[in-house]
């Protein structure tokens, strides 16, 4: 079980100025600024949960994880791991989680995987049946074969990432930190690396926590979705209600057989789309039984579909909210200035 | 322990594995090993070609400081300095991280993460100096020094790799370590000399501050007979006291390193 | 190539003032790198000692001192570590960048380092002086017009170890163990420059030897000017011969450049 109290994360920038004016003073005096990566955000995630942080970039994703992974102290506020404190580092939590970074390989360059799976195995203290048992159920979901034998720089970017899984999981850790695991994957490969974790999740009962870039790989994969803006918990909860809370109405999609009239449109709801005979409305929910009898009735459209908002779109809208704000406040606050 | 000896053995594989890799390096490194001997020998040809003795030091006898030399350098090299650039590495690339989450020592894991098996050759030539240096004393040492002469080499070669590990730990900080290492490089250069031949402050400094005299001239001194028993202990003391100071200051700074970086 | 030219011209000031910038951000290493090249500081301790018992094949205490703080001055401003930096950028692919810009990675390398002299003046004169002033003076050269001649030595020699190491950088796109080429070259610098000890000290075998390679112009050439008396055919002799090492280099550097160049674009890196 991990959980997290009003968890908090400064970090210290240098800034300077440029010019060459600035560069010496810089020699003597160092300006900080303080950046606020993570801001008072609290949550608790069950034993066996598969969890998917969303956020734009710089969000404070990633420092987030990092912060349970034990990476970096907290600046304030608490975190256990299944009741250990992660940036304590105690070896027994250690031995039960694993960090994996779509962005940081861990495998040794010159040498074949193997040879890091070897070192993992001295490192964790597997026993050799063990290892063999795993190292072959592996080798299995993630159609391994011959590449562990491969050196690893001569691996494709997607085949690395499979070897990468594998050194991250030798060990069958409770606790799954992946982050970014599928950047720069093709589409086959996301897949793929999406149903083995959702294998491994149910296999073992693992817990797992996910950030991505790719919004598919955390609707495909996590029930339960987490938004981070501006270092700050925005939402917590499972996609079906982020989606219900942000925007209720459903979109109403279909293809005109005939011509009907923009206002005839309008009054069903709101056009959000009008291309050729494709039509998209926005309809609010309890006026979806009316609207779509009327569709299919008097109107004879063909193709009706009746779909939630897509995610993309929810986000942005909420990102987007949260940007005008702070410059709105920002503009505020110069305003006072001066 | 049993975990950290088999970690011992896998990384020594390893090791061994890529070297065989690169076979043709074996003459590269023969050829470099004979080129900075070369380099070692001549200003010592230079010096004792004028005079007989300098500061009480007959050539023989340099020559045993200069095989020690030799040696402390050879293991560092070979074992030390690879697993530290290969720290560097990992900092830079960011993959320092996955150290931070295995279960072991973090230090332990990255000092032997790396070796340059070649350096035996190096270790074979320094052993070869001191025989020679005993050739020419006409005697060879007493079993009693070369017992003691062992065991400062070992604590010798400790007392550089407590300073390494403060290079290192400082590198998480602000300095690039690969820079460090050239600093480090270059102190240690004056270990190849007698502590004896500096005068004034630069003996204070080369036992005291940055101690060569500990790596080198003592147990040089040690294996020809010439070393108090006092001395013995407190130099052998000095090196475990800095080998301490040392994992006391890499600890603050993965402390630092975990509260700081991004 | 005119246009290169002149468009290298007009960059060199920014590409100056980012060397200085870069200097002072990497302040703490560049101190570091400057700590490094106090070799001669040990020599001076050892040899001042032995000439303390009387002196060594002609050098007094003072003549050590004189010809030690010289080292150290003129390595400190001639010395750079551009070696590392293009073996680093050839084998991580960093490179490509340099290649996309008209300025030749020489000249750009070659402003960015020179950016570093003024820094290093600040903090090696400083010893320097303390050092002359409590020892050595009587050893330096008392010609006016010979110690005017050691700047353009000094540029010289700048010019001779700058090109060298860019070379040894460049054997990257050849060798993958260029770095062992490069303390390979720091062993025969040190040896056959002056570093270690005055030529004349070495055997004379070795001395000659080190005639016949360019390290001499890199150190031993703007040291002698300083610290001894030469005759105007001396000087002139000295100067035209790192004159004709300068240009040596600077052809073998850009030669062996464009041959790297050619054979990355093949392989694609």
């Amino acid at each position: 079980m991990i959980r997290a109290d009003e968890l908090t994360k400064h970090f210290k920038v240098h800034r300077r100025k440029p010019g060459f004016a600035a560069a010496l003073a810089s020699v003597f005096r160092r300006r900080y600024e303080v950046v606020r990566a993570v801001e008072n955000v609290s949550f608790r995630i069950e034993r066996g949960e598969r969890v998917g942080f969303l956020g734009p970039n710089g969000a404070g994703k990633t420092t987030t994880l990092k912060l349970l992974a034990g990476l970096l102290h907290p600046t304030s506020g608490a975190v256990t791991v299944d009741g250990y404190v992660p940036s304590k580092r105690p070896p027994e939590l250690l031995g039960s989680i694993t960090l994996v970074m779509g962005q940081k390989s861990q495998l040794i360059w010159d040498l074949p995987p193997s040879e890091t799976y070897a070192m993992n195995r001295a490192i964790f203290d597997v026993p050799k049946a063990e290892f063999d048992a795993t190292l072959a159920e592996l080798t299995e979901l993630l159609e391994l074969g011959k590449l562990v034998d491969k050196p690893t720089r001569q691996l494709s970017l997607g085949e690395r990432m499979k070897c990468e899984l594998a050194a991250a999981l030798l060990h069958r850790p409770k606790t799954l930190f992946l982050d970014e695991p599928t950047i720069g994957l093709d589409v086959a490969m996301q897949l793929a690396i999406r149903d083995f974790v959702r294998r491994y999740n149910q296999r073992h009962e693992a817990t797992v926590l996910l950030t991505s870039h790719y919004m598919d790989d955390v609707v495909a994969l996590c029930p339960r979705i987490l938004v981070i803006d501006e270092g700050k918990l925005v939402h917590d909860g499972d996609l079906r209600q982020l989606v219900k809370t942000m925007d209720p109405d459903k979109r109403v999609s279909f293809t005109l057989t005939s011509e009907v009239g923009a206002d005839e449109l309008e009054r069903l709801g709101a056009v959000i789309l009008r291309e050729g005979t494709r039509v998209t409305l926005r309809v609010v929910e309890r006026e979806i039984p009316a609207v779509v009898g009327r569709l299919l009735g008097p109107l004879h459209v063909a193709d009706l579909a009746i779909e939630d908002p897509p995610l993309e779109e929810i986000l942005r809208a909420m990102f987007g909210k949260a940007r005008e704000e702070r410059a709105a406040s920002e503009a505020a606050e110069a305003g006072g200035a001066t | 322990m049993r975990r950290y000896l088999r970690l011992l053995g896998v990384q020594l594989r390893m090791s061994v594995a890529s070297a065989m890799a690169y076979r043709a390096d074996f003459l590269v490194e023969g050829a470099m090993s004979a080129a900075w001997m070369a380099v070692a020998l001549l200003p010592l040809f230079v010096l004792y070609g004028e005079r007989d003795t300098v500061a009480g030091w007959d050539a023989p006898s340099a020559l045993v400081v200069l095989a020690y030399f030799m040696g402390v350098r050879a293991v560092v090299e070979g074992v030390v300095n690879p697993s530290l650039v290969e720290l560097v590495d990992r900092i830079r690339t960011g993959a320092f991280d996955y150290v931070l989450l295995k279960p072991v020592d973090a230090q332990l894991l990255v000092s032997g993460s790396r070796y340059e098996p070649w350096k035996v050759l190096d270790l074979l030539g320094a052993a070869g100096v001191a025989v020679y240096a005993f050739v020419l004393r006409g005697h060879g040492p007493e079993p009693g020094h070369l017992l003691v002469g062992l065991a400062l080499f070992a604590t010798g070669v400790l007392a550089m790799y407590a300073l390494w590990i403060l290079c290192a730990a400082a590198s998480f900080w602000v300095v690039r370590l690969d820079n460090l290492t050239y600093l480090l490089s270059a102190i240690f250069d004056t270990a190849r000399w007698p502590v004896q031949v500096f005068r004034g402050a630069w003996r204070i400094v080369f036992t005291f501050v940055i101690p060569v005299a500990v790596m080198t001239t003592y147990p040089a001194m040690a294996l020809l007979g010439a070393l108090d028993a006092g001395t013995a202990l407190a130099s052998a003391g000095g090196a475990l006291a800095l080998l301490g100071l040392s994992r006391l200051v890499w600890r603050a700074a993965i402390r630092s390193y975990t509260s700081a970086s991004s | 190539m005119r246009s290169g030219t002149s468009r290298a011209l007009r960059a060199l000031p920014t590409l100056f003032r980012v060397g200085v910038a870069e200097t002072v951000a990497y302040r703490a290493e560049f101190l570091v790198w400057l700590l490094t090249s106090t070799l001669p500081l040990v020599m001076l301790g050892l040899w001042t000692s032995v000439a303390g018992e009387g002196p060594f094949r002609g050098y007094a205490s003072p003549d050590f001192v004189a010809y030690y703080l010289a080292t150290l001055v003129v390595r400190n401003l001639t010395g750079s570590w551009v070696s590392w930096q293009v073996s680093e950028e050839v084998r991580t692919g960093a490179l490509a960048m340099r290649l996309l810009r008209p300025v030749h990675p020489f000249v750009a390398l070659g402003a960015s380092h020179l950016a570093a002299v003024p820094f290093r003046t600040i903090v090696a004169l400083p010893i320097a002086l303390v050092l002359l002033a409590s020892s050595g003076a009587s050893a330096l050269s008392g010609d006016p017009g010979q110690l005017l001649c050691v700047l353009p030595s000094v540029a010289l020699a700048w010019l001779v170890t700058f090109a060298t190491l860019f070379t040894i950088g460049s054997l990257a796109f050849f060798i993958t163990k260029s770095m062992a080429i490069a303390n390979l070259y720091f062993g025969l610098f040190s040896l056959l420059s002056g570093y270690l000890l005055p030529l004349p000290l070495l055997p004379r075998w070795v001395a000659t030897v080190a005639e016949l390679t360019p390290f001499p112009a890199m150190l031993t050439t703007p040291v002698e000017l300083l610290t001894r008396t030469l005759s105007g055919a001396d000087l002139a002799r000295l100067l035209g011969v790192q004159l004709g090492w300068a240009a040596a280099t600077v052809l073998v550097a850009l030669t062996v450049w464009r041959l790297g160049v050619r054979r990355f674009e093949a392989v694609g890196g």
